[in-house]
């Protein structure tokens, strides 16, 4: 309590010391004198080379200026051709300004006839004039208002819907989210045609001043983690929020912990689903990668084309999912105790192979997995961070280090590699546990180094203490497993058939006083016999 | 008594389940009559379900109100306190009993060079991180782990399905029906009678309607479990070896042809053991932690898991050592503490409705 009152206090001191953005309470209010407007103005923008400004005069006999500004690159610039600085200047000549146009009609004719802009809005402080030049919105300011506009003339360089690298799929939508948070909204909209789609946008970062988008379906979601996910977005308090996991490391459960307890995806398709059972979607302007809350371990072993083929085959695949992370955590310490510790297990002619393999390795069977571990992971990061022409050549230094060659220098065993190799192409199988594995693996080989497979089992038993413990937003991480929730196991390991999965996830649902309960069930049309 | 603290039907079974199941599957006392073991266990479980009755009952009588709280309502602050104390005194004493069978089990068994101190300090830290969760994580733990056990014990079970020989259950009742008797006797209290510690944990279960159905299914399930690892360790391998090896069913998972499953069914043990080391060590500092009015348990979680180290040391020197001792135990557990306490609680608080 008290460290958190002094961690509180000291950020108020950094604060004071490091803002340079704050206003005062008097330069808040928008100016009456388009002199004093524009000196300010330049101020504010003072040295930023992008910045345009442009002054305009309007009217025939009483004669009103005008300012334009907005910044260069930001503004889709036919926007502003045509939809702001044409009207003023081209089609105002031919508008009958003589008769009623003054000082006092400025505001009401420029909103009212001339702009023609469809995103129009009156802005009453200076602050969030300034929010929107940067926002990439132009401003259009009246000598003698304390009132300005605001048109939104956003359009920028960026990047089209691309397929996402990161998830692949052999059937299912191949778009993916892109960098603008107004297109990504817009993918998430054309997905879910409801109006209770909620859209909630708030400003994180005091240096960055990103903007954020909180994603749910109303009356879907529960209140309570609702609430839970705006009061930890509220007490952010960073200078930069650069990418989604910036948000993700502030708003998660389990700081210390290697589980990831908050999900990102790239694909608008994944995202709707999620939001649709019920989760809340945090997408973040300048990245691709949406965060949706709560998050339960059984999702990492699930892909969006499992909904998309059919239930067997999709079962099927789960199962062997979970085989993969099974052999990619444990298998390399398995092998480790087996070899070290229970030698009598192994079938007989194996044991012989193994052995034989071994003859003339100078290393423990320990130390030897372990090489060849470590340099898998090494390899794993060079293919992600070479250069692209460098390519070749990793692969086929890569073949070499964990290869042949390697056992035939005497420096590792034929069984070794094959571990490693399983390892590694299983690991590829449950990309979002990439940053987990690789650590439990490693504590593996070593406890099975000391207590064989009893360490093994006990490291084990911790780390389903520890996952058993885990909340993600209020939601236990192991549901539906522990707690057991029966009708929640229609879509973990077996996927039934859609039609059968007419309830939504309990956890995500129970104890929702917004909703009916009749309104729990998805009213998906259940197959009689006549169809 | 704080009731944030809540745990599902389910969970109350699986550490039910996990209890008993816990040091009974490596030492049956019933071994001690070798062919005789399934009647004197059947006998056993079935008084079992009688002493579980009682617990029910009272747990029903006093809802919301833990072991230790239901003596101070039935025997008044300091005569309660005083059996208090030995309620506590006899979960710590359970704890380490059980660490060190586990601790002699792995030295036997797997790792025979190993010091028996560091598996036993292996175990505790575990079992500290277990306790430290709190009941809910408990629950939920042995709710993942409990299943696997039983599917094991099944799993193995058919797999012995070769060398099974019926020939191995004559002659009935070879010495008469005392030792029978005296090995129900013994059965009865180890581990039928240990459920009296989850008074500690009743109290917790979510929808109390739901207590009687559970606690009598999950001792059904689990009392079946272990008939048949009974059984089948009797008929695989024979009278005379069954009544004298110390772990059974290890030795049994060792048959199994051509695989060598030892090792997993070991661990797979293991998981039982942990349940019960986990609930009696919950259930001794949830009753200190009464005894004193405290709030919070935490604190008293590693200094009592580190004595029940020491005293698993301090019991006996060796693993023979401890039958004689066994016996000698249950006639001081058994009676007062499983039976004539409980009793009398039941008794006292029928009396006070009648009032």
């Amino acid at each position: 309590m008290l460290r958190k009152l002094s961690r509180f206090f000291q950020y108020l001191k950094l604060k004071h010391l490091n803002d340079t953005n704050n206003y005062q309470e008097e330069e808040r209010i928008i100016p009456d004198s388009i002199e004093v407007f524009k000196e300010r103005l330049e101020r504010v923008f003072y040295d930023c080379s992008d910045f345009s400004l442009r002054e305009i005069t309007l009217g025939d006999e009483t004669r009103v200026q005008l300012i334009v500004a907005f910044i260069d690159g930001l503004v889709d610039k036919n926007l502003v051709n045509n939809d702001v600085l044409r009207p003023l200047m081209i089609d105002s000549r031919e508008a009958d300004l003589a008769t009623h146009f003054n000082q006092s009609t400025a505001l009401k004719t420029l909103k009212n006839d001339l702009l023609t802009t469809c995103d129009l809005q009156e802005v009453k402080s200076f602050k969030q004039l300034v929010t929107a030049i940067l926002a990439g919105d132009s401003i259009i300011y009246i000598d003698g208002e304390r009132v300005g506009f605001k048109a939104g003339t956003r359009g920028w360089e960026r990047r089209g819907i691309d397929e996402p690298q990161t998830e692949a799929v052999v059937r299912g939508p191949r778009e993916g989210f892109s960098e603008t948070l107004r297109t990504n909204t817009a993918l998430l909209r054309r997905k879910i045609k409801n109006h209770k789609l909620k859209l909630e946008m708030l400003t994180l970062g005091e240096q960055t001043n990103t903007d954020i988008c909180l994603c749910y379906i109303k009356d879907l979601v529960h209140r309570d983690i609702l609430e839970t996910v705006r009061r930890r977005l509220k007490r952010i308090k960073t200078d930069a929020i650069l990418e989604s996991g910036y948000i993700e490391e502030f708003i998660e459960d389990a700081p210390f912990s290697v589980f990831p307890t908050v999900a990102n995806s790239e694909k608008p398709d994944i995202v709707a689903a999620k939001i649709l059972e019920g989760r809340v979607a945090i997408l973040c302007d300048g990245t691709p990668f949406v965060l949706t809350v709560p998050h339960f371990f059984i999702e990492t072993l699930l892909s969006s084309e499992d909904y998309y083929s059919r239930p067997f085959f999709s079962s099927l695949v789960r199962i062997l999912r979970l085989l993969a992370l099974i052999l990619t955590t444990v298998l390399p310490g398995f092998y480790v105790a087996m070899v070290a510790f229970h030698q009598d297990v192994i079938p007989f002619k194996l044991l012989l192979t193994i052995t034989a393999s071994r003859e003339g390795i100078p290393f423990s069977v320990f130390t030897e997995t372990l090489l060849m571990g470590v340099t898998y992971e090494l390899l794993r990061e060079a293919g992600v961070r070479m250069p692209r022409p460098f390519g070749q050549a990793i692969s086929i230094v890569g073949a070499l280090v964990l290869g042949q060659a390697a056992v035939e220098a005497g420096i590792t065993s034929t069984p070794v590699i094959m571990v490693t190799a399983i390892t590694a192409i299983t690991s590829f199988i449950i990309p979002p546990l990439k940053g987990t594995l690789p650590i439990i693996r490693l504590i593996l080989i070593l406890v099975a180094n000391i207590l064989g497979l009893l360490g093994m089992a006990l490291i084990i038993i911790i780390i389903f203490i520890h996952m058993s413990g885990l909340r993600s937003f209020g939601v236990p991480y192991l549901a539906p497993f522990s707690p057991f929730t029966g009708a929640d196991l229609k879509d973990t390991l077996l996927r039934y058939p859609l039609w059968a999965m007419w309830t939504r996830p309990r956890f995500l649902i129970k104890n929702n006083r917004n909703i009916e309960d009749e309104q729990y069930r998805m009213k998906k049309d259940i197959r009689t016999k006549e169809d | 008594m704080s009731t944030d603290v809540q745990i599902s039907k389910f969970q109350l079974a699986a550490l039910i389940m996990g209890f008993v199941f816990g040091s009974t599957a490596i030492m049956n006392p019933v071994t001690a009559v070798s062919q005789d073991a399934w009647l004197s266990y059947l006998l056993g479980w079935a008084a079992g379900f009688v002493l579980l009755g009682i617990y029910i009952a009272i747990s029903l009588r006093h809802p919301g109100k833990t072991l230790i709280e239901i003596l101070f309502v039935s025997f008044g602050q300091y005569l309660g306190r005083i059996i208090a104390l030995y309620y506590i005194w006899y979960f710590i004493h359970l704890a380490a009993l059980v660490l060190r069978v586990y601790g002699e089990f792995f030295v036997t068994a797997v790792y025979p060079e190993t010091p028996i101190i560091f598996l036993l300090i292996c175990f505790t830290i575990v079992i500290i991180y277990f306790i430290k969760s709190g009941l809910e994580v408990m629950g939920r733990v042995s709710e993942l782990f409990v299943p696997v056990i039983l599917i094991q014990v099944i799993l193995l079970s058919l797999l012995l399905l070769p060398s099974y020989d019926t020939n191995n259950f004559f002659p009935v009742m070879e010495k008469g029906f005392k030792p029978v008797f005296d090995a129900a006797v013994a059965v009865l209290s180890f581990p039928f009678g240990e459920v009296v510690i989850f008074l500690m944990v009743f109290p917790f279960l979510n929808k109390q309607r739901d207590l009687l159905k559970t606690g009598f299914l999950s001792l059904l399930i689990i009392g079946l479990v272990l008939l048949i690892t009974t059984v089948r360790d009797l008929l695989v391998l024979g009278a005379d070896i069954y009544s004298r090896y110390s772990f059974p069913p290890e030795i049994s998972a060792r048959l199994v042809h051509a695989v060598g499953l030892h090792p997993i069914i070991d661990i797979n043990l293991l998981f039982g053991g942990l349940v019960k080391m986990g609930v009696c060590l919950y259930a001794a500092v949830m009753g200190i932690t009464q005894l004193f009015n405290l709030k919070n348990y935490q604190p008293f979680v590693l200094p009592l898991a580190s004595v029940t180290v020491a005293l698993s040391i301090w019991l006996y020197d060796n693993f023979l050592g401890m039958l004689p001792f066994v016996y000698i135990y249950i006639y001081y557990a058994l009676l007062p503490l499983q039976f004539t306490i409980p009793v009398i609680i039941l008794i006292i608080s029928l009396l006070r409705r009648n009032q």
